[in-house]
């Protein structure tokens, strides 16, 4: 009787075996990889806006606080996209026949808004409100970088549920005094995981709850 | 209209195993195709509203309209979309409550079917070429002083509008204003003016009385008066109300002061003067008339008892009584020094509504009428048939329907204009008091619509002024001296003109008047009445109202016809059997309902249902009982013919599927005064100190609870539509809830009565339950816990296995079978506009998806991260969950349990306390307070009838 098998059979059966064992296991740490990269998470993705608003510019040269344009950052969950009215109390007067910025007076002239597009991007099931970080030691930079030196803003964050949490279990590593929560600069100082506890008692900070569904989902 | 959608069938559909591997296929590779970020835009003012926060909830005080008197509202409008009602604690008519109507004003505003261009017969055209046609017709009427200008409304009470009808009036001295009322109270006025020779309204005042007799009266019941007079009834109806109000009620049918009654005797309508005959004769010391042993015995009682409590006794009579009863009332009541008062009515209509009617038919036939307009009436569909207005009107050359909808009336007019409705608007109103508000637009009209003052202000001929001008000058002429725009503003703020409730009226002794007892029917007699939901039928394209159960039978989507049990055995009429109604040449055909407590030799019907040009959700819904109607006797026909079909039909209802075999004295326990006074429980107060097998959870921060008052409970349902416009909860449609689905977060449990025990109501939210048997069954932990004690569902979590359903004890989870509010809506719900009066704060869910009552968690983290911010704990009192600011009675408390001082704590010490099911173990965080009479110990001698 001839061999049923060729001698290569023997080294398919052995690949076989072998990469029934390890295929699994690459797969998840592939699918793992992959929901953690910035192809799906978003991070790191510059994105096109109407205008090429510059916040290098606005924030890094001119030095306007966060707060002339993110008007209610300290009082809601919507930090506020500024209307064209803001962007005219300067552009009427600086740079008023720039091509770059026809959008923002034809949108005065129009009364029509600019589409500005979304960067940071939260799931409709996740309920983020800025006012309570921003009033509790958490920085604007903590999760939107360091904007002074991006040219077009992009995403500095994953936004990943996981990173959310991160946070929330221990918040120590990121709280800042209050004059500094707009300090687009800070970084946190060597003894930061002293001043983070002291910081988290002066906030009234229960971390037991923060990690509680019902603080973001609703 | 749009086409009514159905819904898929839920059966398994014929797909083949090849076929579903393809789909399987392709869904998998839209699924990985899918994975890109969706784009979303960031949408920003050009010029932002002073004081506008994005995504911040603005309170706005209006006035809403019911029956054309005001309710105090505070509007809630995220980024400039109203989203929901509150009420307004200042306003007389509101006390900070609403009923279901003012909370479903949101659905009325962003009604997909709302009438949205002006219209011809055939076209659709402009204001402008209304204006013209105007224009001419009014040329013509001017050169005959008005003669064939006949204008018909509702109850007007708007001072600006009232100024409006007269000077248009001056201006036409030949023309005439006509305004009707479906749900009429002729009655009650032609009985003041048997009593005092005047037209007066009664205001009696429930919280200076301590015993109350109801004559078909329904204080409690649905309409303009229904929270002040709830509000003042509770107040004497907690445990520690000195006194506590004792109520009896005679009446033919169900209502809700009868449900809510210590002592309730059903009695057919015509009976029921006798019955008043009886109580004046005993309380005179005359000869009554001859009664049934157990009528003269509960007359007996009753008069003896309003006898002793002189100045703190009242009797109460009911709209669908006739003036002579009124009349014998306010004698009786000036004889008890009873706490009413007496104002001159609010509204500007000397006719009465039936004479109102009848002059504007015979004008009609007489051809006199050349230019008719009918502002926000729809007499074509509720008119009593006997007029025939639906075919007189339709005849007129030049007429014109301004209305939300383009109804029945529309229909037969010449000219359909679309209203803004009353959040889009600028007026005013008055309410059942007289006291004056402005009503204020939350929003800019949605679509090409007008409001009443336009088009009197078109009628009048001149470059007429804004409707927020003509307001403003009807208020300004009534002020003299004094900064009117700072006035203005804080009328505005306050919701409310500061004094201006009507003067009480010094009345002087009322005549006794002459009335004769009556012999009850011999043949079936056919009572009408307002309906609960949809009022006299102008809340019939409502969804949330058409799903807000009938708060006795728990039916949706329709009514039927009430028999007792007596007559339905005597007729040999099943219950739910579809029968045949019929008088003269109209006729009914309804599923019959046999009821307990409903008086023998009468069945009743509600109004407001049958329409055939609401809208999609109203059309066909329910049968028309107006054609029955006469002007003669606008609520009660006598010698009525009724025939059974023998066809059964499922009647969608949202209780009563199956009944519980004798638990209901444990679910739902009763106590009088004097059992509580002897130190009697209710089985399940004790439930925290039972032994238990699970590890003590402790609570350090907040402990949220809530607490529900069973006694104060009157079963108005103000609570569901709230919880349903608060929290996004979709309507699902007759077809599914026919199946047994339902979507209320919040129900409200009716508890059928028995010889010893009234019927009562349990509203029924989520428990929370401390150990919740949702939790452990729950594969993918999508039910969770969190510190709080608020047992949370993570929707994005749930994989729809409905474990958590079939654990629960208290049935309190709701299965989004289908995309209900997500691409799957029924009938026309889907449309963007319905969208826009969702609460941006709550998830809309998606099908597959089990969700429930959060304790209005929003409201929740909104107060907890404003402490936060301002580094303080959460007050007591400063979350205040949507049902409980909307219950009328307060029967409703929400707060922190671990709050000594929190007005929880207190209600969770109360010796009538208990847990539903509480002996389960599941240590449920909403409670009871057990329901508390106050019964008669006299009436206890005799059986009740």
């Amino acid at each position: 009787m001839p061999q049923l098998f060729s001698p290569v059979a023997n080294t398919i059966a052995r690949v076989v075996l072998i990469a029934t064992l390890v295929v699994p296991f690459l797969a998840l740490g592939a699918g793992y990889a992959l929901m953690r990269s910035e192809y799906i998470t978003g991070r790191s993705i510059t994105t096109e806006q109407p205008v090429p608003f510059s916040h290098a510019h606005h924030v890094g040269q001119d030095g306007i606080d966060c707060r002339y344009c993110h008007t209610s950052v300290e009082k809601a969950a919507f930090a506020g996209i500024p209307p064209t009215h803001t962007c005219m109390t300067c552009h009427s007067q600086l740079f008023t026949n720039v091509a770059m910025l026809a959008p923002i007076r034809q949108s005065l002239a129009e009364h029509k808004p600019i589409h500005w597009n979304r960067v940071y991007r939260l799931p409709d099931y996740v309920y983020f409100d800025h006012s309570v970080h921003v009033n509790n030691g958490i920085g604007c930079s903590t999760c939107h970088g360091e904007v002074q030196t991006m040219p077009l803003i992009r995403q500095a964050v994953p936004l990943t549920m996981h990173w959310c949490l991160d946070c929330h279990r221990d918040p120590t590593r990121y709280l800042r005094p209050k004059d500094q929560i707009f300090n687009m600069s800070w970084s946190p100082p060597p003894d930061q995981a002293e001043r983070g506890k002291r910081l988290l008692i002066e906030y009234h900070i229960d971390t037991e709850h923060l990690t509680d569904c019902s603080r973001c989902h609703r | 209209m749009s086409q009514v959608k159905q819904h898929p069938p839920a059966s398994p559909s014929a797909l083949n195993r090849r076929a579903a591997l393809k789909l399987l296929g392709s869904g998998l590779a839209l699924t990985l195709s899918s994975c890109g970020r969706p784009h979303e835009e960031i949408v920003p003012y050009v010029e932002m509203p002073e004081g506008l926060v994005p995504g911040v909830p603005m309170k706005f005080a209006t006035t809403l309209a019911l029956a054309g008197y005001g309710r105090g509202a505070l509007a809630i409008s995220v980024d400039g979309r109203p989203i929901k009602i509150e009420g307004n604690p200042r306003h007389p008519a509101s006390l900070g409550a609403t009923d279901v109507f003012a909370e479903a004003e949101i659905m009325s505003l962003y009604d997909p079917d709302r009438a949205k261009a002006p219209r011809t017969k055939d076209d659709v055209v402009t204001w402008d070429a209304f204006a013209q046609a105007l224009f001419a017709q009014m040329q013509q009427e001017k050169a005959r002083h008005g003669a064939g200008l006949r204008i018909v409304t509702g109850r007007i009470t708007s001072p600006t509008l009232l100024r409006q009808i007269n000077a248009l009036l001056t201006q036409y001295p030949e023309a005439r204003w006509y305004s009707y009322e479906p749900i009429s109270d002729d009655a009650a006025f032609d009985g003041s003016m048997l009593a005092y020779g005047r037209r007066l309204a009664a205001l009696p005042r429930l919280a200076d009385a301590a015993v109350v007799l109801s004559l078909d009266a329904d204080p409690l019941g649905a309409g303009p008066r229904q929270i002040a007079d709830a509000r003042a009834f509770s107040q004497r109806r907690t445990r520690q109300a000195q006194p506590f109000l004792r109520l009896y009620t005679v009446e033919p049918e169900w209502t809700l002061t009868g449900a809510n009654s210590d002592h309730r005797l059903a009695l057919h309508p015509d009976l029921i003067r006798n019955f008043a005959l009886a109580v004046t004769a005993q309380m005179q010391g005359e000869n009554a008339p001859d009664l049934p042993d157990p009528v003269a015995h509960f007359a007996k009682i009753c008069a003896d008892d309003l006898k002793a409590n002189k100045s703190k006794a009242l009797v109460l009579v009911g709209r669908r009584q006739p003036p002579e009863l009124h009349a014998l009332g306010h004698w009786l009541n000036a004889q008890l020094n009873a706490p009413v008062d007496f104002i001159a009515p609010a509204d500007g209509n000397p006719l009465g509504d039936a004479q109102a009617l009848q002059t504007l038919s015979r004008d009609l036939d007489d051809g006199r009428v050349e230019t008719l307009a009918i502002v926000g009436a729809n007499p074509v569909y509720d008119t009593p048939a006997d007029l025939g207005l639906a075919h007189k009107i339709g005849k007129v050359a030049f007429s014109v329907h301004l209305g939300l909808h383009e109804n029945e009336t529309a229909d037969q007019c010449s000219w359909r204009l679309p209203m803004s409705h009353t959040l889009e608007s600028w007026s005013d109103l008055r309410a059942f008091d007289g006291t004056a508000s402005i009503v204020q637009p939350l929003i800019l009209p949605l679509y090409d619509s007008r409001q009443a003052h336009d088009l009197l202000g078109l009628m009048a001929g001149t470059i007429a002024p804004s409707a927020y001008d003509l307001v403003r000058q009807t208020w300004q002429a009534q002020r003299s001296g004094g900064d009117f725009d700072t006035w203005w503003k804080q009328t505005l703020h306050d919701g409310v003109v500061a004094n201006s409730a009507a003067a009480r009226v010094a009345t002087g002794a009322p005549k006794r008047p002459d009335v004769k007892p009556a012999q009850a029917a011999r043949g079936l007699s056919l009572l009408l009445g307002a309906d609960p939901s949809v009022w006299d039928g102008r809340f019939a394209n409502n969804a949330w109202l058409q799903e807000c159960p009938h708060p006795f039978t728990k039916e949706v989507w329709g009514h039927g016809i009430y028999l007792s049990p007596g007559d339905a055995r005597r007729l040999n009429i099943a219950d739910r059997e579809t029968i045949e109604v019929w008088h003269d040449s109209a006729s009914l055909r309804a599923p019959a309902r046999v009821r307990e407590g409903q008086a023998d030799g009468v069945i009743a019907v509600e109004l407001g249902y049958g329409r055939t040009r609401a809208g999609a959700i109203g059309n066909g819904i329910g049968v028309n009982a107006y054609p029955l109607r006469t002007t003669a006797s606008p609520w009660l026909i006598s010698d009525v013919s009724l025939r059974g079909t023998g066809e059964i039909r499922n009647v969608p209802l949202l209780q009563h599927n199956f009944d519980l075999e004798g638990d209901g004295k444990d679910l739902y326990p009763v106590l009088t005064l004097a059992e509580l006074a002897q130190g009697k429980q209710p089985p399940d107060h004790d439930y925290e100190n039972r032994p238990t097998l699970y590890a003590k959870v402790n609570y350090d921060s907040y402990a949220w609870a809530m607490v529900i008052d069973t006694s104060l409970c009157i079963g108005c349902n103000a609570c569901v539509v709230a919880c349903q416009a608060e929290n996004n909860v979709p309507v699902i449609g007759p077809e599914e809830v026919a199946m047994g689905r339902d979507m209320h977060w919040l129900r409200v449990d009716r508890y059928v009565p028995d010889p010893e025990r009234p019927p009562g109501f349990q509203p029924v939210p989520c428990m929370h339950c401390e150990q919740a048997p949702c939790e452990p069954v729950c594969p993918v932990a999508a039910s969770v816990h969190d510190g709080e004690g608020l047992n949370a569902q993570v929707y994005n979590r749930c994989i729809g296995t409905r474990f958590c359903q079939s654990n629960c004890p208290y049935k309190v989870r709701r299965f989004n079978w289908f995309g209900y509010a997500d691409g799957q809506e029924y009938a026309d719900l889907g449309a963007d506009s319905v969208r826009a009066s969702h609460n941006p704060d709550v998830t809309v869910r998606g099908r597959g998806v089990m969700e429930k009552c959060t304790y209005c968690i929003q409201r929740i983290n909104r107060a907890r991260h404003h402490a936060e911010i301002v580094d303080q704990p959460i007050p007591d009192g400063a979350v205040v969950t949507a049902c409980q600011a909307a219950c009328p009675t307060r029967a409703i408390t929400f707060g922190n349990r671990n709050s000594k001082a929190s007005a929880i704590t207190a209600l969770r010490r109360e010796p009538h306390h208990y847990a539903l099911l509480g002996h389960l173990g599941t240590r449920p965080r909403t409670t009871y307070l057990a329901r508390l009479r106050n019964p008669n110990p006299a009436m206890q001698e005799k059986a009740q009838a």
